[in-house]
């Protein structure tokens, strides 16, 4: 009775179940997403891209410094601190809560 | 440029024997010793023939990396490692660059136009 039911399990196992097994992660792996060569070229101009416009911003940065140390805080609360003579203009725009 | 940047390389310029534990160390960013003292130690742990066979095999099926790498930066050396490794971490990185960018050019932005209306109303008043 052994002698027939093990090869009937076995066999199946080995010639179905086992080339199905790695068929299935063949195409798994195949159809993984891969960085093509076009994907790759893409990836490198946007990294160029930003390293250049941040060097661009950083010299920007630096002439409105060198203009205007506290120009930052003016684009926050224009009012407040412009640079121009608080007394002439026609009315100082308080800020709210003051 | 049809060279990928994905790909392993023996890398033969930092070579001791073959060049394969150099471009594991130019693959992936570990530095290059660890890398050897990892695989002297696994050799001698118990994977004598297994280290051996793997270096034999890697050395001649893996290409020699291309002349054209040769003159990369570091940085740019460092960003195809990370690419490498995980290519959505560096597309997240750049990303958040870019935003980094915009905010930064908000700001700008938010300061030429208030001083220009400024300067507009200084002139109102001139007149």
């Amino acid at each position: 009775m052994e002698e027939i039911i093990i090869p009937i399990v076995v066999v199946p196992i080995l010639f179905i179940g086992l080339p199905w097994l790695v068929f299935h992660y063949i195409t798994r792996w195949k159809t993984a997403a891969t960085l093509t060569t076009d994907d790759e070229r893409l990836m490198e101009e946007l990294y160029d891209l930003a390293r250049r416009l941040d060097d661009r911003m950083c010299s920007i940065e630096r002439i409105m410094t060198a203009e205007n140390p506290n120009w930052r805080q003016i684009a926050c609360d224009p009012a407040s601190t412009g640079i121009e003579d608080l007394g002439r203009s026609p009315a100082p725009a308080r800020r709210i809560g003051q | 440029m049809t060279a990928r940047h994905t790909k392993f390389y023996l890398d033969k310029e930092n070579k001791k024997w073959k060049g394969v534990c150099a471009g594991i160390a130019d693959y992936t960013g570990i530095d290059v010793t660890i890398i050897r003292i990892g695989l002297v130690l696994l050799t001698f742990v118990g994977g004598f023939p297994w280290t051996f066979i793997a270096y034999w095999v890697a050395a001649w099926l893996a290409p020699v990396k291309p002349r054209e790498f040769a003159v990369e930066t570091p940085e740019q050396t460092k960003f195809w490692q990370g690419v490498r490794a995980s290519p959505a971490r560096t597309v997240r990185d750049v990303r958040s660059r870019f935003r980094e960018i915009d905010r930064r050019l908000a700001e700008v932005e938010t300061y030429v136009t208030s001083s220009n209306s400024r300067l507009a109303r200084e002139i109102e008043q001139l007149r």
